[in-house]
């Protein structure tokens, strides 16, 4: 199903949460939305779910306007499935009963769905691999046990859309990697289109076909996890996103030069014509290296965190913070002064 | 395409698709904002017109507007000798609870004391037993023991019975936030040198107060409010206070009297309101640490003294709460009042007469369980949907909304008895529907009254519900009833009926409002017994009241089991 939200605005008294959204998110695709708290992500989503009405604009499914500044349909009037960062598994019922709920209850699933429901909710337990789990109650169960239920009953009514909202933050690390490879899994089975929720960008990256990044009600940014990460449009999405050092200078065509070393050039090609105009040059970590000639950004190192894989190093260029990563071993220890230069990735 | 009729034009489309017409509509309708403001607003109406119309009342005189009730009231000498007697009566029978209340709590909070669940319901007996049983009980109790001559009948009385009605209120209050203090708070005090004695003063005390405050003040509202207590043992000792005050106005039929009965109110109400304002002064700025757990492990070890310590409090509950019952038990089987207990003087005659003789006890027991069923089906009904708005939807109007349904509840009974006969004997002026002097302005003083307890107990139980299982209902095509009948009633409905459990009893057992509002034919349990005491019929008094304790035993348990049993049938199921 396509979704299409049309200058979308929120207002809470006199808080404007959405600022004006438009968005159209394409059959079966994986849209990942991300930005930090209060960005209006999740007014977005309960928009999108219909907890909320919009201000101002529309939202089309399937070509139906279904929310309006008149009027919006309910919830269960739209043909959507939610996960919630809290579960909201409900206490009293099994397992396979929550998975049912939807099958009973919602108008669109189809017949063949319904008459079989049984064969459903044992297929949807298969997906997430719960079917050993049927009988038990919310309480028995861990919590990424209890977040791939709401994942399976999302999906039993065979929602059009899935809407997820941060289902991953209240798990461990250890889990949401794990979790994380299966939804993609089961996406790549089911084909319905996702919106995903977050505000941890390393998710985004991994899972979504198409990034949205927001900030203060706005969108920054769309595109796919490599135009985003490569190539951002903004300080705040190459701050936000591929967490780069923003440093002061010049352009010159595609070479920049450090305000700290104006005799550096380094040749920085495909930058975002605003990093041009307002005299900033994005380098993620990655890019950084340290160079033994002189020329480049000097300074001393702060700080070395070890990582296992590369050593995440601060260095404080002229008071200001420049983050890079270097190999295990290098023998860097904190006082030594160095020079960083870009390399071309 | 023309923005709005187009949208409006594709949602019906889009609703028509959905043509199934439940008979569940009207269900969802009342959750659309408009008729839900309508109704909120005459809820609003009926619980706070009865206040206004007892205020404009007390400045009638002789059908105009005037100072006098007040200028005259005040200058008798009557009235400062009921304001005096009320003063002395409400502090004292307060000092008393909170010192017994704030005590057991310490212990049974805090010490490594055996059977607690046991000594907890014999300590939450006397809150749950109607005063005036408690009263009878202790007269009958008191006259038992032959080596000291105690006066009930007086001052002291009135001050004891009270204070012992009403510490139950104190100990779950204080008992509840002592559980809730980490006892790590305590800890840091010992780990940075001080003595078990400054952590209690320094940690313990201060962090307790507002359940000490808390409490105090309810009991200090209970026993302004009560009148039970007083009726029994101050009317015959001529020893009145503002609520039998009032009450002798209503019946004496006086000049006025109506006029004076609201003067004597307001200064009651202008009494209570005052202590609730006192209550939330102190209150405001203590954040009671609610989302702490309850801590049930003892904190602190007696050893030796253990034993003397449970003996001493089981002889307390077992003296305070179960022997007074025995002695009223054993008067009620007495052939005639003042034999002595030998087995030629027992008979089963009282409750045989009461039972099967004489007609007004079998109506009274009807009319109290029909009034108390309905009280509380209402009240389920109307303060469960309120409590959901008050907690789903806070605004100035949800809040406004449960303001008003406290106020007849803050009030003494006897003031909104009398502010009912104002509004109900003529809603409309000029009209008079006749329900004042049947059994209806029970039923709507009752409805008025404890609404405000459904409210509290449902407001908890929604509290412990997410609005994320509500919405994760509705994402699954739940219509709106389809998620109360599924998803909330089941999740509510235990802690829903414990309040309820508490209307039904408390509605029962009523004595206050129905002192003043019932007419032949409507009499309920406490008139009842009330009339009788005050006839002298001592012997039919007790047999009765053990009825009615019996009565309200079976209605408890009945209402237990259907919690138990819809428990398990939802886990079941």
């Amino acid at each position: 199903m396509k979704t299409e939200l049309i200058e979308i605005k929120k207002q809470f008294g006199t808080f404007q949460a959405l600022k004006g959204i438009n968005l159209t998110i394409e059959d079966g695709e994986f849209v990942a939305i991300v930005g930090p708290s209060g960005c209006g992500k999740t007014t977005l989503l309960r928009l999108l779910a219909g907890f909320e009405t919009p201000s101002d604009g529309q939202i089309l499914m399937q070509q139906e306007i279904v929310a309006s500044k008149t009027n919006a349909l309910p919830p269960e009037k739209r043909n959507i499935g939610l996960v919630f960062q809290s579960f909201a598994l409900w206490p009293h019922m099994k397992v396979k009963e929550q998975v049912m709920f939807p099958l009973k209850h919602h108008r669109f699933v189809r017949p063949e769905l319904k008459k079989n429901s049984e064969a459903r909710v044992t297929e949807m337990l298969n997906i997430v691999g719960l079917s050993h789990l049927a009988d038990r109650m919310p309480s028995e169960l861990s919590g990424g046990q209890k977040q791939r239920v709401a994942i399976a009953r999302a999906l039993s009514a065979s929602p059009s859309l899935l809407l997820m909202d941060e289902p991953l933050s209240s798990l461990d690390a250890k889990l949401r990697v794990e979790l994380r490879n299966e939804i993609q899994l089961i996406h790549q089975k089911i084909k319905t289109s996702i919106v995903y929720v977050t505000h941890d960008q390393s998710e985004a990256l991994a899972m979504a076909d198409k990034i949205v990044v927001m900030k203060d009600g706005l969108i920054e940014q769309i595109g796919t996890p490599e135009e985003i990460y490569f190539y951002p449009q903004t300080e705040f999405v190459a701050s936000f996103i591929s967490k780069a050092n923003l440093i002061e200078g010049s352009w010159n065509g595609d070479y920049f030069s450090p305000s700290t070393s104006p005799s550096t050039r380094w040749y920085y090609p495909n930058v975002a014509d605003s990093f041009k105009q307002s005299g900033v040059c994005p380098v993620r970590p990655e890019q950084l290296q340290l160079s033994k000639d002189s020329d480049g950004l000097c300074g001393e190192v702060k700080n070395l965190l070890f990582q296992g894989r590369e050593v995440s190093c601060i260095v404080n260029v002229n008071g200001k913070e420049i983050h890079f990563i270097t190999g295990i071993h290098n023998s860097l220890k904190i006082g030594d002064h160095v020079t960083l230069n870009v390399t071309n990735l | 395409m023309t923005g709005n009729s187009f949208n409006d034009e594709t949602l019906d489309r889009y609703k028509s698709l959905n043509t199934k017409k439940k008979s569940s509509e009207w269900f969802s309708l009342l959750f659309k904002n408009k008729n839900l403001y309508l109704s909120l607003l005459i809820i609003l109406i009926v619980f706070v017109i009865p206040v206004i119309r007892l205020f404009l009342m007390s400045f009638q005189a002789n059908d105009s507007f005037s100072f006098e009730n007040y200028t005259n009231i005040l200058s008798e000498k009557y009235t400062w000798t009921v304001i005096k007697n009320t003063c002395l009566i409400v502090v004292g029978s307060t000092v008393i609870s909170l010192i017994v209340g704030v005590s057991l709590a310490w212990i049974m909070a805090y010490t490594n004391i055996r059977l607690k669940k046991l000594m907890q319901v014999f300590i939450l007996l006397p809150f749950i037993i109607p005063s005036y049983i408690v009263t009878i009980a202790w007269t009958q109790f008191v006259g038992n023991i032959k080596a000291f001559d105690i006066n009930l009948y007086s001052m002291g009385g009135i001050i004891f019975v009270l204070g012992i009605s009403h510490y139950p209120l104190v100990y779950l209050f204080t008992v509840n936030v002592l559980k809730k203090i980490p006892r790590e708070l305590e800890w840091a005090v010992r780990a940075s040198g001080g003595g078990q004695l400054k952590a209690f003063w320094h940690v313990t005390v201060p962090l307790a107060l507002p359940g000490i405050v808390g409490g105090g003040m309810i009991a200090f509202l209970s026993n302004l409010d009560n009148f039970g207590i007083p009726a029994f043992l101050g009317i015959p000792s001529n020893i009145t206070i503002l609520s039998t005050a009032i009450y002798q106005e209503v019946i004496g039929f006086g000049e006025n009297a109506f006029s004076r009965a609201a003067t004597f109110s307001v200064l009651l109400a202008v009494f209570a309101l005052f202590a609730t304002g006192i209550q939330w002064f102190l209150l405001r700025k203590s954040k009671v640490t609610e989302t702490a757990a309850a801590d049930n492990s003892p904190r602190f070890y007696l050893c030796k003294s253990r034993p003397f310590v449970e003996f001493s409090i089981w002889l307390f509950i077992v003296g305070v709460s179960i022997v007074p019952l025995l002695s009223m038990l054993k008067t009620s089987l007495l052939k005639v009042y003042g034999l002595s207990f030998t087995l030629e003087n027992i008979t089963l005659h009282n409750f045989n007469y009461l039972l099967y003789d004489y007609d007004k006890v079998a109506t009274a027991l009807l009319n109290s369980l029909k009034l108390a069923g309905l009280t509380t089906l209402i009240c389920l009904i109307i303060g469960t949907l309120v409590a959901y708005f008050r907690i789903r939807k806070p605004s100035f109007l949800t809040k406004a909304l449960e303001v008003s349904i406290s106020i007849p509840y803050t009030l003494p009974g006897m003031v909104l008895a009398l502010a009912m006969i104002f509004t109900w004997m003529q809603p409309i002026p000029g009209w008079n529907p006749g329900i004042y002097g049947s059994i209806w302005i029970l039923l709507i003083a009752y409805v008025t009254r404890f609404m405000i307890l459904q409210v509290r107990g449902s407001s908890s139980a929604f509290t412990q519900i997410s609005v994320d299982l509500e919405e994760a209902a509705h994402i699954s095509g739940a219509s709106t009833w389809s998620k109360w009948r599924y998803i909330l009633l089941p999740l509510i409905l235990p802690s829903v009926l414990s309040g309820s459990i508490l209307v039904l009893l408390t509605t029962l057992t009523e004595l206050t409002i129905s002192s003043l509002l019932w007419s032949s034919g409507s009499e309920t349990i406490g008139v009842i017994i009330f009339n009788f005491e005050q006839a002298g019929y001592t012997t039919y008094s007790t047999a009765f009241s053990v009825i009615t304790l019996l009565f309200m035993g079976i209605l408890a348990a009945l209402v237990y089991g259907i919690i138990y049993i819809w428990q398990r049938s939802v886990r079941a199921s």
